[in-house]
C-alpha cells in the first residue's frame, strides 16, 4: 500500500496543477497512456499550436474536445515514436521549414505506430500514404531534408519547439549532460534563425566542423575555444557526435529514465557499514527539488543521554490503558489446546471428553487443537522528537514534549509487558552532519528506573531532521527488532526543520524515508500529541502515512488499537515493480 | 467436479496449451504466474476438460492450514472419522488440483506440496501414518500473481523450483477482441472500442496504477451492455469503478472513456 499511496499521489499529481483552469488536466491519465509514461497536460495561450517539453503536453482550450484529443494523440504519439529524441531535435534547432516538414512524415507516422491506442476519432488524422514513406525518425528526416515540396502540417499537428526541447531534456540530468553543447546553444540565441534553403549541404559544413569535437579536444579547452571562436552551434553528422564528450546513444526514454528516475527500493547508502559509529552513521537524503537522493548527506551520531535523577511519577498510569488495545495486536501464529474447532484433535481433552460421556455427565466439547494468531511477534521502535519546537505549550498546562515523553513512557511500559520488542530512541538534530540520535532504551534493555531516569533528562532543543531520524531508527529496527512485523512509532509535532531542510523540503524527505521503510515491510504510525499543528502540515510531512494526531494523552488507549493495526497491515502488502522495467512512478511533490 | 460438458471457451496466447500438456504427460507440477483476470482460472478448466481430469480447486487464504488441504480427524459419536482435504482427495482420484493465489497461504502450508510436486510424487499423510503415491493423472497446478503480494509472503523458492512456470499476460488485441466478443456476446466493434480502451488503461501501469484493466472487466463491462447500458456508463461501472476510488484519478479515468467510447450509443 505504500507504493500504491506514493503512485496514487504521483497519479493525482499528473491530474493536477496550480494553474487549473479548463479541465485540460484531467486528460493527463490520456496522455500518459498514450506515451506509456507520466505527462501532464496544460493549456496555452490560445491560438498558439500545441506542442510539448517532454513532460507536459501544451494545448489550446479553445479548440473543441475533438480538437484537444486530435492534438493530444499527435504530441503524445511523437513523444512515444521517438519522433523527438535530442539527437533529431538537435538538427531542427533553427529551422522551421525542416521541422514542419518533419512534423509532417513524423506526424503521421508516429500516429499511424500509435494506432493501436489512439481513440477512434483520432485515426481519422493519419495520412496512410505519407506515413508509408517512412519507418524511422531518422528516415522521416532525411525525408523531410531531401524533398521540399511536403505541404505544411495540419494545424492540430502543431509544432517541434526544439530549443525548449532539448533545454528541458538536458535540464534535470546535468550529470549525463555535462560537457555537451546545450549551454552552448542556449549562448547563441542571438544568431538569427536561418531557414535552411539557406542551410543545404550543412551535413557536410558539420562534418568538416567535427573535427574539433574531437575526443581530444571536444570538451577540451582547446576545442571549446575553436568551436567558439569559429561559432559551430549545432551538431552533426548521423550518429551523433564522434567526440567523447557527446553522448552518442542519448535516445528520449534513456534521457526520460535519466530525468525522472526514482528508486524505490531504497536501500541505496543506507548505511556504511564501514563507518565507525562513534563518527556516525552516514544516510542518503531525498532531494525533492533534483528529484533524486543526495547520497550519503546526513550524519546521524547515537548519543547517550544523561539521565536525570528525578523519580517523579511519569505518565505510569497510562500504560494500563494501553495495554488494552495493545494486547489485541497479538499477531504470531501459537498453538492453541482445548479449542471448538481446529486442525487436530486434542488427545487429552478428547479422552477427557470420553471419560465424562462414559461417566454420564455432559463432555466438554473443545476437544481440538488449533493454531491461532496469539503469539507475540512485534517489534517497536518509538522516535521521540526532542527538538526546540516541542517545548511550546500544548495543552492546558503542560508542554508538548511532557506530554509526549508521558506517551513515550507508556508505550515502552505497555508493549514490554506484553513481551514485545521495544526500543525508545529520542532525536534532535543540528545540521545534516549531526542529527543525534538518544537511545533512551535500546532493545536489549530492560525497562528500568534508568530508562525512565533516561527519559526524564532530556531537554528539548535544537532542530528536527526527521528523515534521517526515520532512517536510522528503520535500520535499527531492522537490524535488532529481530521480528518479522516491525513498527516504527514516531511522536513528533510534525514540524520538519533543520538547516538546509526548509518545509517542502523537509516534508518531501520525511515522507520519503517513511515510504522507504514501509517498503521493506516496516510500518510506520505518526502520533502527534497534544501540539498544534494544523492538518495540512501534518499531512505534507506524514503523507499517506497511517498519522492521527491526539489532542489529550488520556484520549490515546482509545484511538491506538486501530491506528497499530492499520499501520502494521500497510506494510505487509507491498507493490513489486517489475525489476528493470520502467520506473514505477514519478513521485512528485 | 467432474467437468464441463463443453470445452470452457479459452483462446491461447502462446504455446501455454502444448507447454501444460507436455507438463501433464510428464507428470510435472505447474505455477502459472500472470495479473488477475488474464485468463488462468480458464486456462486450467480448459486443460482439465481437454486431459479428460476432473479439477479440484482450492482458493488459498492466509488461515489455510496444512489440515484444510490434506484432510483432518472429526470426532463423530465415541469415534475419530478421518475426511479427506482436497489435495488428497486429487492424489487418490488422479485429479488436476488448482491452488488458485498460492502465495496467500501459510508457508508451512505450501511445504506439504514439495514431495508431490518433485519426482516422488507421493503424500505423506502423517496423521494417518501412511504416505499416498499419486494416481495416474494427478496434476498439481498453482497460480499467482507476481505483481502484488506481501512482504511476510512470498513463494519459497524449493517450492517454485519443483515448478514449471508457464507466464500469462494479456492477450493481443486482435485475440481479445475475440474473447471479449465472444465472452460478452457483443458485436465486433463494440468489443474493438473496449478493448482499446482497455490497452490504454494498462499503459497507466506505470503511471501508478495498481491494477490495470483486465479483460475479465473489459468481458464485464461488454456483458452489461448487452444488456442494455451505453458503452460508456459499462465502462464506468465495471472498469473505472473496481480501479480506483480516488474522484481525482476518477475523473482522470473518465475522460479516457470519453475519448475511446464516444461517437456510439447503443
Amino acid at each position: 500500500m505504500v507504493n500504491q499511496a506514493l503512485a496514487l499521489e504521483s497519479m493525482r499529481d499528473l491530474l493536477t496543477s496550480d494553474t487549473e483552469v479548463d479541465g485540460l488536466e484531467r486528460l493527463g491519465l490520456l496522455a500518459s497512456a498514450l506515451f506509456g509514461s507520466p505527462l501532464q497536460v496544460a493549456s496555452l495561450e490560445s491560438g498558439e499550436p500545441p506542442w510539448t517539453d517532454g513532460k507536459t503536453v501544451f494545448i489550446d482550450p479553445a479548440v473543441d474536445w475533438r480538437g484537444r484529443l486530435q492534438a493530444l494523440a499527435v504530441q503524445t504519439s511523437l513523444l512515444a515514436a521517438g519522433s523527438l529524441a535530442p539527437e533529431i531535435v538537435r538538427k531542427l534547432v533553427r529551422r522551421p521549414g525542416l521541422a514542419k516538414r518533419y512534423l509532417v512524415v513524423e506526424g503521421h507516422r508516429a500516429l499511424t505506430a500509435n494506432d493501436q491506442l489512439l481513440p477512434p476519432m483520432v485515426r481519422s488524422l493519419i495520412d496512410c500514404e505519407i506515413a508509408a514513406r517512412s519507418d524511422s525518425p531518422a528516415e522521416s528526416l532525411a525525408l523531410a531534408q531531401r524533398e521540399l515540396q511536403i505541404p505544411d502540417p495540419p494545424e492540430i499537428f502543431g509544432a517541434i519547439r526544439a530549443r525548449t526541447l532539448l533545454a528541458s531534456r538536458a535540464g534535470p540530468d546535468s550529470s549525463t549532460a555535462a560537457g555537451e553543447h546545450v549551454p552552448r546553444q542556449q549562448s547563441s540565441k542571438k544568431l538569427a534563425e536561418v531557414d535552411d534553403d539557406e542551410n543545404e549541404g550543412a551535413g557536410a559544413g558539420a562534418g568538416a566542423i567535427d573535427l574539433f569535437s574531437s575526443p581530444v579536444g571536444g570538451g577540451g579547452a582547446i576545442g571549446k575555444l575553436l568551436q567558439k571562436v569559429l561559432g559551430v552551434v549545432r551538431q552533426l553528422g548521423e550518429g551523433g557526435s564522434p567526440g567523447a564528450d557527446a553522448p552518442t546513444h542519448r535516445t528520449r526514454s534513456g534521457a526520460r529514465r535519466g530525468a525522472n528516475f526514482v528508486l524505490s527500493t531504497a536501500r541505496e547508502g543506507a548505511f556504511d557499514d564501514d563507518t565507525d559509529e562513534r563518527h556516525g552513521i552516514t544516510y542518503p537524503e531525498w532531494d525533492v527539488h533534483l528529484q533524486r537522493y543526495r547520497s550519503n548527506w546526513c550524519t546521524v551520531q547515537e548519543v547517550e543521554p544523561r539521565p536525570k535523577a528525578d523519580d517523579t511519577a511519569l505518565g505510569l498510569s497510562d500504560a494500563y490503558g494501553l495495554r488494552r488495545p495493545l494486547a489485541r495486536l497479538g499477531v504470531g501464529l501459537a498453538r492453541c489446546h482445548r479449542q471448538v474447532q481446529g486442525d487436530d484433535i486434542d488427545i487429552d481433552a478428547a479422552v477427557e471428553a470420553r471419560v465424562e460421556v462414559m461417566a454420564g455427565t455432559a463432555p466438554d466439547e473443545a476437544v481440538y487443537l488449533d493454531s491461532l494468531r496469539r503469539k507475540r511477534d512485534l517489534a517497536v521502535l518509538i522516535l521521540l522528537d526532542v527538538s526546540g519546537s516541542v517545548a511550546e505549550p500544548g495543552a492546558p498546562g503542560q508542554t508538548v514534549h511532557e506530554q509526549q515523553q508521558a506517551a513515550a513512557a507508556a508505550f515502552t511500559i505497555a508493549l514490554h509487558d506484553l513481551g514485545d520488542r521495544v526500543a525508545l530512541y529520542a532525536f534532535h538534530s543540528q545540521g545534516r552532519s549531526a542529527v543525534k540520535l538518544m537511545p533512551v532504551k535500546r532493545f536489549d534493555d530492560d525497562v528500568d528506573t534508568l530508562v525512565m531516569r533516561r527519559l526524564r533528562g532530556l531537554v528539548p532543543g535544537a532542530y528536527s531532521r526527521l528523515g534521517a531520524a526515520i532512517r536510522h531508527g528503520a535500520a535499527v529496527l531492522e537490524r535488532d527488532g529481530g521480528t518479522s512485523r516491525r513498527l516504527l512509532l514516531v511522536l513528533s509535532d510534525g514540524l520538519a526543520y533543520d538547516h538546509g531542510y526548509e518545509r517542502v523540503y523537509g516534508a518531501a524527505d520525511a515522507r520519503r524515508a517513511l515510504s522507504e521503510a514501509r517498503q521493506r515491510g516496516t510500518g510506520c504510525l505518526c502520533l502527534t500529541i497534544g501540539a498544534n499543528t494544523d492538518a495540512d502540515e501534518l499531512r505534507r510531512v506524514f503523507g499517506g502515512a497511517a498519522h492521527a494526531t491526539v489532542p489529550r494523552l488520556d484520549q490515546l488507549s482509545a484511538m491506538i488499537g486501530p491506528l497499530f493495526r492499520s499501520a502494521l497491515r500497510s506494510a505487509e502488502v507491498r507493490r513489486r515493480t517489475n525489476t528493470g522495467a520502467k520506473p514505477a512512478a514519478r513521485e512528485g511533490e | 467436479m467432474a467437468g464441463h460438458e463443453v470445452r470452457p471457451y479459452y483462446v491461447p496466447v502462446g504455446n501455454e496449451e502444448h507447454v501444460f500438456t507436455a507438463a501433464f504427460r510428464q507428470g510435472l507440477s505447474l505455477l502459472l504466474k500472470g495479473p488477475t483476470g488474464c485468463g488462468k482460472t480458464r486456462f486450467v478448466e480448459a486443460m482439465a476438460y481437454d486431459l479428460q481430469r476432473p479439477l479440484i480447486t482450492v482458493a488459498c487464504h492466509d488461515d489455510l492450514t496444512t489440515a484444510d488441504l490434506v484432510g483432518r480427524f472429526l470426532l463423530r459419536g465415541g469415534e475419530t472419522e478421518w475426511v479427506d482435504g482436497p489435495l488428497t482427495r486429487a492424489v487418490r482420484e488422479g485429479a488436476i488440483c488448482y491452488l488458485d493465489e498460492v502465495v496467500e497461504a501459510r508457508q508451512d502450508t505450501t511445504v506439504v506440496l514439495h514431495p508431490l510436486a518433485d519426482h516422488r510424487r507421493q503424500l505423506p499423510i502423517d496423521r494417518l501414518g501412511i504416505t499416498l503415491d499419486a494416481a495416474p493423472g494427478f496434476c498439481l497446478v498453482v497460480s499467482y500473481n507476481p505483481g502484488y503480494q506481501s512482504v511476510l509472503k512470498d513463494l519459497k523458492d524449493s517450492t517454485r523450483q519443483r515448478m514449471v512456470a508457464i507466464e500469462f499476460g494479456f492477450p493481443t488485441s486482435d485475440v481479445e477482441e475475440k474473447i471479449v466478443a465472444c465472452e460478452a456476446g457483443i458485436d465486433h466493434d463494440n468489443a474493438a472500442q473496449l478493448v482499446r480502451f482497455g490497452n490504454a488503461i494498462r499503459r497507466l501501469e506505470t503511471a501508478g496504477l495498481r491494477e490495470v484493466a483486465s479483460t475479465r472487466v473489459l468481458i464485464a463491462a461488454g456483458r452489461l451492455i448487452v444488456e442494455g447500458l451505453t458503452a460508456r456508463e459499462a465502462a464506468r461501472v465495471a472498469v473505472v469503478g473496481p480501479l480506483t476510488d480516488d474522484a481525482i484519478v476518477t475523473s482522470g479515468l473518465v475522460e479516457m472513456i470519453d475519448a475511446y467510447l464516444t461517437g456510439r450509443v447503443d
